[in-house]
C-alpha cells in the first residue's frame, strides 16, 4: 500500500514547519540571503551613484541581486540535514516527494521572504518608481516559483558534490535562464508602464509548471 | 572509418577553398561559416545525444550508458566551443562586432553554460554510483531549457543570423554550391562526432 | 504484517570491493535477528539491503505480507536507530519526537508521550522542553529509540542500538526490541556487543560469501 496523496501532504506540511521552526532557531540562511541581498544592493547603489539608470538597467540589476541572494539561502536547503546527519533520517521517515515539495515550500516561502524585504529598499536606493505594481508582483510570483523549484532540486543535486564551492549558481543559473529572460522584460514594463507582455507571464507560468514537474519526477532517481 | 573520415574531410576542405565561390563581398575568410555551421550543429546533437543517454542510464542503470552521457557532453563542450569562436570571427567579418548577444549567440552562450556546469558537476562529485545519477539528472533539467531559448528568444529580441537554411518559402536562399558544401560538411562533421562516440 | 524477508542470490559491491556475493537466505518476523561480524564485514550495509533502502548490484531482495512488496510501498514501514542517523539539534526532544511520528501519521498525546518516555527513561517533564542539542549522546540514543517505537513501524533496523548505554539502559532496550518481536515484527539487530547477541533468538554472521 502506498501512501495517499492527504498522506503525503501532511507529511510535506510537517517538514515545512519542521525547516520554518528551525530556520528561525539557526537563522544563519535566513540571515546569509538578506546580508548578501542588502550587500550587493549597496554595492550596485554606490558604484552608480548619482547615475539615472534605465527601467531595463533596473530589472536586470533587480533580478541578478534576486538569483545571487536566493543562491546564497537556497543551496544549504538540504546540505544543512546532510551535514548534520538528519537527511538519512528524513527520508527513511517521509516519503521522497513529501521531502521534495516541503523543502520546495520551505525555498517559496524564505524566498518570499527575501524579495519582500528586499524590494523596497532596491525601490528605494534606486529612486525607482513603479507603474504597474500588479505586474511586478505577479512577475515576481512566477520567478520565485521557478527559482524555488528549479532550486530546490538543484540543491539535491549539489548535497553529494565534494566541493561545493560555487557550484549551486553555476548549475542553477542555465536552468532558470528561460524564466530570467521574460521576467526581467516584464519588470521592466512593470517600471516604465506601458505594454503589457501577457504572454511572457504565461511562457513564465509554463516553464514553472514544466519545472516543478521535472522537479517531482527527477527526485525519484535521486533517492 | 578513420581513413575514410581523413578522406572525406580533406576532400571537403579542398573543395571550399577551391571550388566554392567566395561568400558575396565578404572575402575567403568568411568561408569559417562552413566550419562554424557543422560544429554548432554538432554541439546541438551531442546535447540531445547525452540527455538521450542520461535517460536511457536513469531507466536501465547501466554504468555504460553513463559513460556515453559523459562522453557526449565533453564532446560537445570542445564543438561548442570551436562554434563559438569561430561564429564570432565570422560575425567581426559580417557585423562588425565579435559579439552582440544576437539570439543565436544567447542560445549558444547558454550551451556553453550548460556543459560547463555539467562537466563541474561531474568533477565535483567522486562517488561513481551518485555521480552518474546526479549528472544524469542535470542533464536532463537542463534539456528543458532548449525550447524555451530557441523559441523565446527569437521573439524577445531582433536577430541578426541569417535566415535559416531553408526559409519559409521552403526555397534555398544561397547558391547551390554553397548549400551543397556546407550539407556536406555538415554530414562529415556528424560523421566525426559519431567515430569519437563510439571510439573507445 | 510482514512476515519474511528474502535474500536471492544478492551481490554487492562498494568502491571495487565485494561485500555480498550470492547470498541467499531468509530473515523471519517475530524473532530477533542478530548480525554480527567484524567491522568492515557490511552490517550497515546488510540491514540496509534488508530494507530495500539500498539496490544490490545482482539478485534480488523480497519483502512479503500478503504478497511482495515494492520499495515505496514498504518505505514508510520501517523504522531505525543507526548511528549514522541523526535527529534534529535545534529541536526539542518533544518537537523531534513530535516531528517524526507525525511523518507517519500518528498524533501523540501528553500521556503517550509521557508513558513512552518512561519506557525508555527519559523523563520528559525535564527534558521535554530542552533542545537536543544539549543531549548526552546516550540521551540521544534513548530518544531515537524513543522515535522507532512511537512510529510502531514493522521492520525495525537496529545498528549497535546500546552502543553508549549503561547497564540498566541496555537492558530496558533489549527487553523492548524482544517485545517487538513477540508483537510479530521484524526485527534485524547489528552489533558487536555480548549482552546484544545474547538476547537474539537467531544470528547471522557476516562476512557471508
Amino acid at each position: 500500500m502506498k501512501l495517499s496523496n492527504s498522506r503525503l501532504f501532511e507529511q510535506g506540511a510537517a517538514i515545512f514547519r519542521k525547516d520554518f521552526l528551525i530556520g528561525l532557531r539557526r537563522r544563519a540562511s535566513f540571515a546569509a540571503m538578506a546580508m548578501f541581498a542588502l550587500t550587493s544592493l549597496a554595492a550596485l547603489s554606490l558604484a552608480t551613484r548619482g547615475e539615472i539608470l534605465e527601467p531595463k538597467i533596473l530589472a536586470a540589476l533587480l533580478w541578478v541581486v534576486i538569483f545571487f541572494a536566493a543562491s546564497a539561502g537556497i543551496s544549504g536547503t538540504f546540505d544543512d540535514e546532510e551535514t548534520a546527519g538528519t537527511l538519512s533520517t528524513l527520508k527513511l521517515y517521509a516519503a521522497p516527494q513529501a521531502v521534495l515539495f516541503g523543502k520546495m515550500f520551505f525555498t517559496f516561502a524564505s524566498l518570499a521572504a527575501l524579495i519582500i524585504f528586499l524590494l523596497p529598499i532596491f525601490l528605494v536606493l534606486f529612486d525607482c518608481g513603479v507603474e504597474e505594481i500588479f505586474l511586478l508582483v505577479t512577475t515576481i510570483f512566477f520567478g520565485a516559483v521557478g527559482i524555488s523549484s528549479a532550486g530546490t532540486l538543484t540543491a539535491a543535486l549539489t548535497t553529494s558534490a565534494t566541493v561545493k564551492g560555487g557550484l549551486f549558481p553555476i548549475l542553477l543559473f542555465p536552468v532558470t535562464l528561460p524564466i530570467f529572460l521574460p521576467a526581467i522584460r516584464l519588470t521592466e514594463f512593470a517600471f516604465a508602464g506601458g505594454e503589457c507582455g501577457a504572454e511572457f507571464l504565461i511562457l513564465m507560468a509554463i516553464y514553472d509548471a514544466i519545472l516543478i514537474t521535472a522537479a517531482s519526477i527527477l527526485y525519484d532517481y535521486l533517492d | 572509418m578513420l581513413k575514410f573520415l581523413v578522406a572525406l574531410t580533406a576532400a571537403i576542405i579542398a573543395a571550399i577553398i577551391f571550388f566554392v565561390p567566395p561568400v558575396k563581398g565578404l572575402g575567403d575568410l568568411a568561408k569559417i561559416i562552413f566550419f562554424h555551421v557543422p560544429t554548432a550543429w554538432v554541439s546541438v546533437i551531442a546535447f540531445f545525444t547525452s540527455a538521450f543517454y542520461a535517460a536511457k542510464f536513469l531507466r536501465t542503470g547501466e554504468f555504460s550508458c553513463d559513460e556515453l552521457s559523459a562522453k557526449a557532453a565533453r564532446l560537445g563542450f570542445i564543438f561548442v566551443l570551436l562554434a563559438t569562436i569561430s561564429g564570432a570571427i565570422f560575425s567581426k567579418l559580417t557585423w562588425g562586432t565579435f559579439w552582440n548577444w544576437d539570439p543565436r549567440q544567447t542560445t549558444i552562450f547558454v550551451l556553453i553554460l550548460i556543459y560547463g556546469a555539467y562537466l563541474t558537476l561531474r568533477a565535483a562529485v567522486s562517488a561513481e554510483k551518485i555521480r552518474a545519477k546526479v549528472s544524469a539528472v542535470y542533464s536532463l533539467l537542463s534539456v528543458l531549457t532548449v525550447p524555451f531559448l530557441v523559441f523565446i528568444l527569437p521573439r524577445m529580441y531582433f536577430s541578426l543570423h541569417p535566415e535559416p537554411v531553408l526559409n519559409s518559402a521552403g526555397r534555398p536562399e544561397m547558391d547551390a554550391e554553397i548549400l551543397i558544401a556546407l550539407i556536406a560538411a555538415v554530414i562529415d562533421a556528424t560523421l566525426i562526432f559519431w567515430w569519437l562516440m563510439r571510439k573507445k | 504484517m510482514i512476515d519474511e524477508i528474502i535474500f536471492e542470490d544478492v551481490g554487492l559491491s562498494f568502491g571495487g570491493r565485494e561485500i555480498f556475493k550470492s547470498v541467499s537466505l531468509k530473515i523471519k518476523a517475530g524473532r530477533v535477528i542478530g548480525i554480527v561480524g567484524q567491522n568492515g564485514a557490511g552490517k550497515s550495509t546488510f540491514l540496509k539491503l534488508a530494507a530495500k533502502i539500498i539496490q544490490p548490484d545482482t539478485g534480488e531482495i523480497k519483502i512479503h505480507d500478503e504478497k511482495f512488496l515494492s520499495r515505496a510501498e514498504i518505505l514508510h514501514r520501517i523504522a531505525a536507530v543507526t548511528p549514522e542517523m541523526k535527529i534534529y539539534d535545534d529541536l526539542t526532544a518533544e518537537e523531534n519526537l513530535n516531528f517524526f511520528s507525525r511523518l507517519r501519521g500518528k498524533i501523540l498525546t501528553a500521556e503517550k508521550i509521557f508513558e513512552l518516555g518512561g519506557r525508555v527513561g527519559l523523563d520528559f517533564e525535564i527534558f521535554g522542553r530542552e533542545r537536543v542539542k544539549n543531549f548526552s549522546t546516550g540521551m540521544r540514543q534513548r530518544l531515537k529509540f524513543l522515535i522507532l517505537l512511537s512510529v510502531d513501524a514493522e521492520i525495525l533496523l537496529l545498528d549497535e542500538p546500546t552502543a553508549n548505554l549503561d547497564d540498566a539502559g541496555k537492558k530496558i532496550f533489549l527487553a523492548e526490541i524482544k517485545n517487538a518481536a513477540q508483537s510479530g515484527k521484524t526485527v534485524l539487530l547489528a552489533t558487536n556487543d555480548k549482552l546484544d547477541a545474547e538476547a537474539c533468538d537467531e544470528i547471522i554472521k557476516l562476512p557471508i560469501i
